[in-house]
């Protein structure tokens, strides 16, 4: 996913430097807040090690292995800005010392790599990790499952930059100038890349190492889970957030008493009494395919066909009935969904988990 | 059966791996141990190769690492704005008399700059070479699909050329500026041409630590590697120690931080950073520029006129 020099062209470059510019700035105070005058070696550690983890090879099954980027991991070990700033370091030792993506182009791949990978994944972390002890297995699945996501939004972005180029940047006869395919290659490519084998080996990686601190190096973990509780026995007791019917109630009985304004109003609603009024053919939405055509009116049973009793007698009245009868049935629906939701959940704090894999001997 | 003295046919196969990740050539489904601890052996060698190389002496050596960093650049950013096949070949012939005068063997150079990122990018862009990609005058026609005529457009190759030249000569100037300058001394140039001093500084650490943890690595693989008869045969097994390695490798890298950051306590330090001081620009840095100001105008001029 490096991208190296000669790909993007040389505005696209600089976009990117500009969009990565207040990145730094951000991560620079965000780092200097949180770990004071230790952030240099701790900075300059994570790079490396970032460096590092780049070079490791992680076996695949179909017996081959491939590199993985880390930036989620070390966005969960040192925190998402300290990641950034990690993740630039060693971009930048990769493109300066080693050639390994383009000096232009590493604006690009600090966005991609440094920026939104770490972000997007950190954010897939605790999203999918709240309310789970430090040693939970589940912590461990939320890791893998945010590498999983981060890697997949860094390279749909790079496809994205990738296939912008032609488009943007061709020559009078139609010579693209920089990269060559367009977004309905570049997108398809790197996605069937990354969801596959990228994806798997990042989540295989990041996966191994929160299940290995886990189990044999927990202050590790502690680095950037200050307040996190080791065990399941020390996690606080749920709180079942106390939902506030009240205002919901209000609004939706607001709704109810405004459903006669339907019958006050003069004509009709667009396009539903008379279909053909709609002129689809203005829109080229003529051509309804037959096998949708054929489902269109498959249902002949409705209650009250058209919001009315049979024959439309009693127009209101029908109307009334119908608007009655529409908001008992989706109210008992929802209510019959949270009753079960909430039974399902009682049913499975009650039950104790299972014990955390952690303390190998 | 094997005939007695006879090498196994197998044997005497060659198998071309010309990328190290296994995408181009023969896939080689190496030991996962092996694999990282040649990576690492590679890592070594290029950055021992880069460190003699700078201390050798020749013209891009003498060169102040300043002016070094900010031509090369300048030439970077012109290689990005050319949009013609033969001005990139110009100036591909322009980093090769650079590298000669920096007395690189030119044998290494063109295979350090070519290996593998130019001919990766060569593979990536075949397709487009077709009209199914960049539609437009067909040169090589390929008969006809579906009553349109399909081939390799005279659009698609140039688009190629143009991509594998440039990418070809933005590798060799980025690595005759590092190939020829200490990286001591190439951290205070970036720090003396704006890059800010955390960042030169927290890159200094970075690159001292990656070689030091580098040898963690090493004896974590070597040890592994020591105790098996074959290589694993289950990938579960296999992705289980390198996940594991890679976590331990974390708690080193911790630990050594924070005794770095108490060894730097413990010498004075308070937050501030010094750099190198650098010595004055020299005549030679200055035709030096006029140079490379000239090829980079020529180039552009010439490009302009095409």
């Amino acid at each position: 996913m490096h991208i190296p020099d000669g790909y993007l062209s040389p505005q696209t470059c600089a976009v990117m430097y500009a969009a990565a510019v207040p990145i730094w700035v951000t991560a620079g105070r965000r780092v200097k807040q949180v770990v004071t005058n230790r952030y240099v070696p701790l900075l300059a550690m994570g790079a490396a090690y970032c460096f590092l983890v780049m070079m490791f090879n992680i076996p695949v099954p179909d017996g081959t292995s491939a590199h993985a980027v880390g930036a989620v991991l070390v966005a969960i070990l040192l925190g998402p800005w300290a990641a950034v700033i990690a993740v630039s370091i060693a971009l930048a030792i990769q493109a300066l010392f080693f050639g390994d993506g383009g000096v232009l182009a590493y604006g690009a791949n600090v966005v991609n790599m440094a920026f939104l990978m770490p972000m997007t994944g950190y954010a897939t972390y605790r999203l999918l990790s709240t309310g789970t002890a430090l040693t939970a297995k589940r912590r461990a699945v939320a890791a893998g499952l945010g590498a999983y996501v981060g890697i997949n939004m860094a390279a749909l972005a790079t496809a994205i930059e990738f296939g912008l180029q032609p488009t943007l940047f061709h020559s009078a006869d139609g010579t693209p100038l920089y990269a060559p395919f367009h977004l309905s290659h570049t997108i398809p490519a790197m996605a069937l890349a990354h969801l596959t084998i990228a994806g798997t080996v990042e989540f295989a990686l990041t996966f191994g190492v929160i299940a290995y601190l886990q189990r044999a190096n927990l202050p590790i973990l502690r680095i950037n889970h200050e307040n996190v509780p080791e065990d399941e026995a020390d996690l606080p007791a749920p709180v079942t957030p106390r939902i506030r019917w009240r205002w919901a109630a209000i609004a939706l009985g607001a709704m109810v008493l405004l459903t006669p304004l339907g019958l006050l109003a003069p004509g009709g609603a667009f396009g539903e009494d008379a279909p053909e009024e709609l002129d689809l053919a203005k829109y080229h939405l003529n051509a309804v395919p037959e096998g949708l055509n054929h489902y269109a009116g498959f249902w002949h049973n409705a209650l009250f066909d058209g919001y009315a009793f049979s024959g439309d007698s009693h127009p209101v009245i029908g109307y009334l009935v119908s608007a009655v009868v529409g908001i008992l049935v989706a109210g008992a629906v929802i209510l019959g969904l949270v009753a079960s939701l909430r039974l399902w959940r009682n049913d499975d704090s009650a039950n104790p988990r299972p014990e955390p894999t952690g303390v190998t001997t | 059966m094997i005939a007695g003295g006879a090498t196994p046919e197998w044997l005497l196969q060659g198998q071309v791996g010309i990328c190290p990740c296994g995408c181009i050539g023969t896939r080689r489904k190496g030991n996962v141990i092996e694999k990282t601890i040649n990576g690492g052996s590679r890592l070594v060698r290029q950055v021992l190769f880069a460190e003699d190389v700078a201390a050798t002496d020749g013209l891009l050596q003498r060169l102040d690492p300043r002016v070094k960093l900010v031509t090369l650049l300048g030439l970077l950013i012109t290689t990005a704005f050319v949009h013609h096949v033969s001005v990139l070949i110009g100036l591909y012939a322009v980093t090769l008399a650079m590298a000669t005068a920096a007395g690189l063997s030119l044998g290494l150079f063109v295979k350090r700059v070519w290996l593998f990122i130019p001919i990766f990018t060569g593979i990536v862009v075949i397709p487009a070479m077709f009209s199914f990609i960049t539609p437009g005058e067909i040169v090589v026609p390929f008969g006809t699909w579906f009553g349109h005529p399909v081939g390799m457009t005279m659009q698609g190759l140039t688009s190629a050329a143009l991509m594998v030249s440039r990418v070809a000569v933005s590798i060799s100037l980025v690595v005759l500026l590092t190939l020829t300058t200490p990286w001591n001394r190439l951290l205070a140039a970036l720090r003396s041409v704006g890059v800010p001093r955390l960042f030169v500084m927290v890159l200094a650490m970075a690159y001292r630590y990656i070689l030091h943890l580098l040898d963690a690595v090493a004896d974590l693989y070597v040890a592994r590697k020591a105790r098996m008869v074959r290589p694993d045969a289950d990938v579960a097994t296999s992705r289980r120690f390198v996940a594991s390695s890679a976590g331990a490798l974390f708690g080193r890298s911790h630990a050594l931080s924070e005794e770095v950051h108490l060894a730097m306590v413990a010498r004075g330090y308070i937050g501030e950073v010094h750099v190198l001081t650098q010595p004055r620009p020299a005549t030679r840095d200055l035709w030096w520029t006029v140079l490379c100001v000239a090829v980079a105008v020529t180039a552009l001029g010439v490009d302009h006129l095409l």
